[in-house]
């Protein structure tokens, strides 16, 4: 919800306006700079018009307001939730993994606790694959496993400068998905998800022409 | 206070989480229980007169608590203003128990509590924050200590 004030000390707003269903864009004004407005979709809905005092205050604004919405939220909230139970999961099964390879690897120096944990982390990127690649990171085969075993599991990061090749790697940090890629490199059916973050596509230049008499500059 | 009248008429014709005719009863002294058409779509309770197609009026549900009470009813009141309570009667107790859960789970402010337990989960799991790929991790509303205080203990 948007609350707007008289004055910056008011303690009660004037108005709400609710952000439901909402599109925000990029206007051209003659008197303003930095405008943007809050759209609708119903019939006879008011433009909502608004300036900021600078080009970065104004990105800003458009950014909250386009994520404000509950069904913004939602989403947001959902992909947290698949992606705990995938991490869950991969947490159990290499457990599972874990054990098995415990007994066999007798001299392995390996830290259980740290081991299924960078599992963990380092196999879902693995699925996708090309987040690595981009990192400009080097596969590394788990040969240098003394006794041999091969889990197929794939280091991700720099084996090579390990001593043993057996501890586990630190995991590179996870690259910030740029404008350009709509996948998300977590999943690739987050794609429309990662749309959302795309803001700059609601840029779009607008002339005011509004038919319905709304009040101008709030 | 003024709000966008139209677009929360609109809202409420959207596809509703939940839909059902109820007995209300408003807050004020001498308000009578009245069958509504109740609806909650994202964390509003629109209630219509029955076959009306424009609501009459419309819940925020935020900063407020459900409570049960007795005959298959349950109550909302808000915080700041506990003595004014809306009553919603059901048809069966099991009605009764889906709507409270609904509402409670409707807010805002609980999705938000959600994230931030699965954010945080996640961030323990794999030491990674999983709102960073998204550019958003630095927003007030998902930092842990953020967000409206809690709501006081129930009167005893």
């Amino acid at each position: 919800m948007l609350f707007y004030f008289e004055e910056r000390e008011s303690r009660e707003p004037i108005g709400v306006i609710v952000l439901e269903g909402c599109t925000v864009e990029l206007c051209e004004s003659e008197s303003e700079e930095f405008a943007f407005a809050v759209k609708f979709d119903c019939v006879k809905a008011r433009v909502y018009k608004m300036a900021a005092e600078n080009q970065a205050a104004m990105e800003s604004w458009v950014k909250a307001l386009s994520r404000a919405s509950f069904d913004y939220m939602r989403l947001v909230v959902k992909e947290l939730e698949r992606q705990l139970e995938e991490v869950q999961e991969e947490a159990r099964s290499s457990q599972a993994k874990n054990k098995m390879k415990k007994q066999v690897q007798a001299a392995a120096s390996v830290q259980p606790a740290t081991f299924s944990l960078q599992n963990a982390a380092i196999t879902g990127p693995v699925q996708e694959g090309v987040s690595s690649r981009e990192n400009g990171v080097s596969w590394s085969k788990p040969t240098s496993v003394p006794n041999g075993v091969s889990e197929g599991c794939v280091w991700e990061g720099d084996c090579s400068g390990k001593g043993d090749g057996v501890r586990p790697p630190p995991v590179p940090p996870r690259r910030k998905t740029n404008g350009g890629s709509l996948e998300s490199p977590v999943s690739p059916g987050t794609g429309c998800f990662s749309k959302l973050h795309d803001w700059a596509v609601v840029a779009r230049i607008q002339h005011d022409r509004e038919s319905n008499g709304h009040h101008g500059w709030q | 206070m003024r709000f966008n009248e139209k677009e929360l008429v609109f809202l409420s014709r959207q596809p509703s989480e939940r839909a059902a005719e109820l007995g209300m009863r408003g807050p004020k002294k001498g308000d009578v229980v009245k069958r509504r058409q109740v609806k909650l779509i994202v964390n509003f309770l629109f209630y219509f007169r029955i076959d009306e197609d424009e609501p009459i009026g419309a819940l925020l549900l935020e900063q407020c608590r459900v409570e049960k009470e007795d005959n298959h009813a349950f109550s909302i009141v808000f915080l700041d203003e506990a003595e004014r309570k809306y009553l919603f009667e059901c048809d069966s107790q099991e009605q009764c128990v889906e709507w409270i859960d609904a509402i409670v789970k409707a807010s805002y402010e609980f999705m938000r509590k959600n994230l931030i337990h699965y954010r945080t989960e996640i961030h323990r799991l794999t030491g990674k924050d999983p709102l960073e790929q998204y550019g958003i991790s630095d927003e007030t509303r998902f930092q842990v200590n953020s967000g409206l205080p809690p709501l006081p203990p129930p009167p005893t």
